[in-house]
């Protein structure tokens, strides 16, 4: 061949493999048969509200006696994506633009399986695309759904709009064989607007690290005057305050009973940090009271808490509240708050779980002030490990108008717990276990202006095979309306450093309580702080 | 090559009868305890460093569950360490004994764990060494055998980030090793020039030609791959072999100095003068080969109690009771309390306890390793999975799991206690992870087994949940929890009544030994025929006419009363009554004392 030539020939062969490549895009069969047996996918979140900014909703197709499958998702605007085989993961920018084309319309889905030789085609499956976006992140931690021991913890966070997902935080570097170190809690204020956030380290160089744009420092939270450093949070949404619940926490374990852990408060308080004065007040402080999970209403006025009445069976109390945990009861109180004089109000009941033989906990108040959600129970208040515990809604209107309900839609016979709105209050993340009873995965539901829940979707995954294969549970998820800014390496060098310890500053109540003084024993083995949520 | 077969031979031959022979059980349990998904994506253990070495490692370390192709692995890869040692550093056939160093290190680096095998947070910990000191000797050698300064060059700029992304502290290790063969080895030979008036050692330490520089070479580079390690005994501080998977750092402080030792003959080769004397240097290579291999087997890990509690609990996995028996009985030395418990619930399984528990060896010899929960570690899921504890077989199937990675050991239980529980979508989750191995697929897929061991199981389940905690004495917890419970199954009340004899609390006997009289048809087993005797006489009475106890038991048992009141202290009476009533419950009840539950 001489020389210019074969070069030509050599392109016209590589371009004719191009479009020869180009053209294989898959087709749908032709000839098939309509049957009316539903599609079995894995993750199944075909009916649920979508909002329209998220990642691709990839899935297994799981039919085991057919030998091909195509999967064609569409608009009524025309726009398709067509997949073929078993793993149905849709390219993130076609996804979008077919999101964009549905946008307050549906999403169709064809499944065409070729089982026995023939082609079939299952009944058209359908996604609702919401007008609401999404906040664009979430953070939490990735840990075993473990009980003592722990590991490798790692705080995240994702973005909800691809896969992307980033490491905040990981406990292994300062981690020696004396001592390991715990992480939890990464809490923005107000969906982290501000770039303000906070989450703790305990044991190794421990303390709460607060991230403000790019600072960060690291404080003790824990005084003389109080039972442990804070624990559960929540931002004022307007000044630089949060409170904390401060907790004696034990772990016990079932012999028989499939739920395998209680984890039980044998003491617990609230605290108001201010972190301009980086003072510690009490707001709730009485041995006979366990209160715990508390969240401020949007507009800073009212602190709302879960609370149970401790009455004192035997002196030990590990002994007692083992063998008696399932007769604590929390009901939800709240107590006003004035920002000028930062003083709280006397305590009111909100919502009587007892009354109804139930136990609530994680009251959560959507942004527009209007309703309170928050997790019910049969008992205790650490509901991640309860399967009867699901997602119950209380508008917060009169008296009259305070008929809890629960977010049915939402709900399943496992345990649904640590929950939180998005900044629009359209959407609300939460964990389930109800894939297994085991393993905690995070759920999307969308929350329509009438209140009520839609049936919610998993959080989407580049595999559809990762939550079957990953052996760790999402926890205390939040959503952010921007990226957390510090760099680990940031935080790492304010962890390695000293924690400024905070100065106790007497009750922040209006008429302080008289605190009678706790006199009975506690077993020092089963002493801790926190257990992760 | 006449002088490098016999070498290699007798290496070959001397790994194959150690991991073969006394070794084969810790192989089966090292491939239970190797977390290996052979489905990972590339990208997965691309994506950190070590990555790559630790995956394949951990991927043929996985192969012990087979242990003839697992052993026949791992001796090739050290086997290929010696000849890579040979080739990157141009060693003589005369000096080829030599080259055996590392591979008898690396060898014996896995084979002296023993205990400490659960506890060692490393995916692979025989093969991650063996194959990553290949590696590097390899790219040594490939570096001495470039000729060319371009490929030089381009060694130098890909190795350090490529070697130690792929090989971790291995990799690293090579380019600043080449940088300083490449200066040392030049200063090296300014010695012959130099150093003739500073000093006579020195000049025939340093002095020499290329064989004693490139046998330099070597000891320095093993003794560099082992520095983390020896720095870990000068520093007293136990370093994290996570970080970097550092060589060596699993071999305990006394198996270093041999080592040491033997790398001290090439390092100072240069003191003796041995050049063209090539039978003495085959006959001092060839010692240093044997004393190598002296180290490794007096070092190898080979317990007697340890090896047998692996063998009975694989027995007792595959269901194979009576061959946990076997080994009880043929084991010569005083047991550990986790062969103890072994025993005891192979007798339970196999419905002995009642005629042969008291029979078989008992006693509480310490863990030949530092103090830790060992029969927990080993044993604490098989052990409360079988007598339907679940909840805390789970527990410490996944606290394990938590501490020491996903290993098929633990997921194994995490799955048959969520069979066991009817939590079928947890048990799918775990029979998926377990699928994913390569060898350990057969232990979720095995339903016949599964439906056996759960029928056996049930009947202890039956009673009320509480909640509770074990701080990890498995042994303790078990025997109070069912000697202490009241009622249920058949099974249940018959442990209470033996675990009431075994902890000596004789207040429940008589309830629990009505209520089973009428299910031993008129033939009681012969401890329960002893306890009842016993506990008759200590209440001023004799039982009741419908307890049918054989005449010769009864005759036995005046026999001792008669023959314990005329003797004297209770040692001397222990030792005298051993032969004839060591194997009853009136010999425990009366002469075993001090006995260490877990």
């Amino acid at each position: 061949m001489k020389g210019p030539e074969s070069i030509y020939k050599c392109i016209a062969f590589v371009l004719t493999m191009a479009a020869v490549l180009c053209s294989c895009k898959p087709s749908i069969p032709t000839d098939y048969e309509e049957v009316s047996w539903s599609a079995i996918t894995s993750p199944d979140n075909f009916g649920a509200t979508l909002p329209p900014n998220i990642a691709p909703l990839n899935f297994r197709i799981l039919h085991g006696d057919a030998t091909e499958a195509i999967t064609r998702l569409h608009s009524k605007q025309g726009g398709e994506i067509i997949a073929t085989g078993w793993d149905v993961c849709f390219n993130v920018d076609d996804w979008h633009k077919l999101l964009d084309q549905a946008r307050g319309d549906s999403l169709f889905c064809d499944i065409y399986i070729k089982a026995y030789g023939q082609w079939v085609h299952l009944p058209t499956q359908h996604f609702i695309i919401a007008e609401e976006p999404i906040d664009p992140f979430i953070t939490y931690r990735l840990i075993r759904p473990s009980y003592v021991t722990y590991e490798e913890l790692t705080l995240h966070e994702r973005s909800l709009e691809s896969f992307e997902e980033r490491v905040i935080y990981e406990n292994m570097r300062f981690e020696d064989s004396d001592q390991g170190q715990c992480i939890n809690c990464h809490m923005p204020k107000n969906w982290n607007r501000e770039s303000q956030s906070q989450f703790h380290v305990r044991q190794a160089l421990g303390g709460t690290v607060f991230i403000n744009g790019d600072k960060v420092r690291k404080v003790n939270l824990k005084t003389d005057s109080t039972i442990s450093a804070g624990v559960y949070p929540a931002w004022h949404p307007t000044q630089n305050l949060i409170t904390y619940s401060v907790n004696e926490t034990g772990q016990v374990f079932h012999t028989l009973d499939p739920q395998k852990v209680e984890v039980i408060d044998y003491a617990s308080d609230l605290i108001l940090y201010n972190i301009d004065a980086n003072t510690v007040q009490h707001v709730e402080h009485t041995a006979s009271d366990f209160e715990s999970f508390p969240a401020w209403s949007p507009d800073g006025l009212t602190l709302y808490y879960i609370s149970a009445h401790y009455t004192a069976r035997a002196d030990n109390i590990d002994a007692d509240l083992d063998n008696n945990y399932d007769q604590l009861h929390y009901n939800i109180y709240a107590r006003s708050f004035d920002p000028k004089t930062c003083r709280f109000g006397p305590r009111n009941l909100v919502f009587d779980a007892e009354a109804i033989g139930k136990s609530a906990s994680v009251p959560r108040v959507s942004p527009d002030g209007i309703h309170l959600l928050f997790t019910l129970a049969d008992y205790g208040q650490f509901h991640i490990w309860h399967k009867s515990a699901d997602l119950w809604l209380l508008p917060l209107g009169t008296e009259e108008e305070r008929n809890a309900m629960p977010l049915q839609a939402a709900n399943s016979p496992e345990s649904e717990s640590y929950h939180s709105w998005s900044s629009n209050g359209r959407w609300i993340l939460f964990s389930s276990r109800r894939e297994d009873g085991n393993y905690t995965r995070l759920y999307i539901s969308y929350f329509d202006k009438q209140g009520l829940a839609h049936k919610p979707f998993l959080l989407p995954q580049r595999s559809p095979l990762h939550d079957l294969e990953m052996l760790r549970s999402y926890n205390a998820a939040e959503f952010l309306v921007q990226a957390v800014q510090p760099t680990q390496r940031q935080l790492r060098r304010t962890i390695k450093g000293n924690a400024i310890p905070a100065i106790y500053a007497g009750s922040a109540l209006l008429n302080p309580e008289t605190v009678t003084p706790d006199t009975r024993t506690r077993s020092e083995e089963r002493r801790s702080e926190s257990v992760g949520y | 090559m006449k002088q490098r077969l016999p070498f290699t031979l007798a290496f070959v031959a001397f790994a194959l009868i150690l991991l073969l022979g006394p070794l084969r059980p810790y192989l089966v349990e090292t491939a239970a305890l190797t977390p290996f998904y052979a489905d990972v994506p590339i990208g997965d253990f691309l994506g950190e460093p070590c990555g790559l070495l630790l995956y394949v490692s951990a991927g043929l370390q996985s192969c012990f569950a087979v242990p003839w192709l697992g052993v026949l692995l791992f001796v090739s890869a050290l086997a290929t360490v010696a000849y890579a040692v040979r080739w990157a550093f141009r060693i003589n056939d005369a000096w080829f004994g030599i080259c055996w160093i590392s591979s008898f290190a690396l060898l014996a680096n896995y084979t002296q764990l023993g205990y400490l095998i659960y506890t060692i947070k490393h995916p692979a910990v025989a093969f991650a060494p063996a194959l990553g000191s290949l590696a590097a000797f390899a790219l040594i050698g490939l570096w001495f055998h470039l000729q060319k300064w371009w490929w030089k060059l381009a060694f130098l700029l890909v190795t350090p980030l490529a070697g130690f992304w792929l090989l971790g502290f291995f990799g690293a290790m090579v380019t600043p090793f080449v940088g300083f063969c490449e200066m040392g080895i030049a200063r090296f030979k300014q010695f012959d020039g130099i150093s003739s008036q500073k000093g006579f050692t020195l000049r025939r330490l340093f002095s020499g030609n290329d064989t004693k520089h490139m046998l330099w070479g070597f000891a320095l580079f093993t003794l560099g791959m082992m520095l983390p390690a020896l720095l870990q005994v000068v520093l007293h501080r136990p370093l994290n072999v996570e970080i970097g998977h550092i060589p060596f750092s699993s071999l305990n402080r006394d198996m270093r100095l041999p080592w040491v030792i033997a790398l001290a003959v090439p390092l100072f080769y240069g003191a003796i003068q041995l050049d063209g004397k090539r039978l003495w240097i085959t006959i001092l290579s060839a010692i240093v080969f044997v004393a190598a291999g002296v180290a490794t087997f007096t070092y190898s890990f080979r317990d007697p109690n340890f090896l047998n509690t692996l063998q009975m609990k694989h027995a007792a996995e595959a269901g194979q009771w009576e061959q946990v028996l076997q080994i009880a009985k043929d084991s010569k030395q005083e047991p550990t309390r986790a062969q103890v418990c072994l025993t005891r619930l192979a007798l339970f399984k196999t419905g002995r306890m009642g005629d042969e528990l008291f029979a078989y060896p008992e006693g509480s010899a310490p863990y030949k390793a530092p103090q830790n929960q060992w029969l927990r570690l080993m044993i604490g899921p098989l052990l409360y999975y079988h007598y339907g504890k679940t909840g805390f077989a789970y527990r410490w199937a996944m606290e394990d799991l938590v501490e020491y990675g996903e290993r098929p050991a633990y997921l194994r239980y995490l799955h048959r206690v969520a069979r066991l529980n009817g939590e079928e979508a947890l048990a799918q989750r775990y029979e998926h992870a377990l699928s994913r191995t390569i060898f350990f697929r057969h232990t979720a897929e095995d339903l016949d087994l599964c439906k056996v061991e759960a029928a056996a199981i049930r009947p202890l389940m039956n009673y009320t949940n509480q909640l509770d905690g074990d701080n990890g004495l498995v042994e303790f917890y078990l025997l109070n929890s069912f000697a202490l419970s009241e009622g249920g199954s058949r099974e249940m009340v018959e442990l209470s009544l033996m675990d009431g004899l075994i902890t000596k609390n004789i207040t429940g006997f008589w309830p629990r030994f009505m209520a089973l009289l009428p299910t031993w048809n008129g033939k009681i087993p012969v401890h329960y025929q002893e306890a009842a005797l016993m506990i008759a006489q200590l209440q001023g009475s004799a039982p009741t006419s419908e307890i049918p106890i054989e005449p010769a038991i009864g005759q036995r048992f005046q026999r001792l009363v008669e023959v314990s009141s005329r003797m004297g202290d209770n040692a001397s009476n222990a030792l005298a009554l051993q032969s004839e009533y060591g194997n009853t419950f009136w010999y425990y009840y009366f002469f075993v004392e001090g006995l260490k539950t877990n």
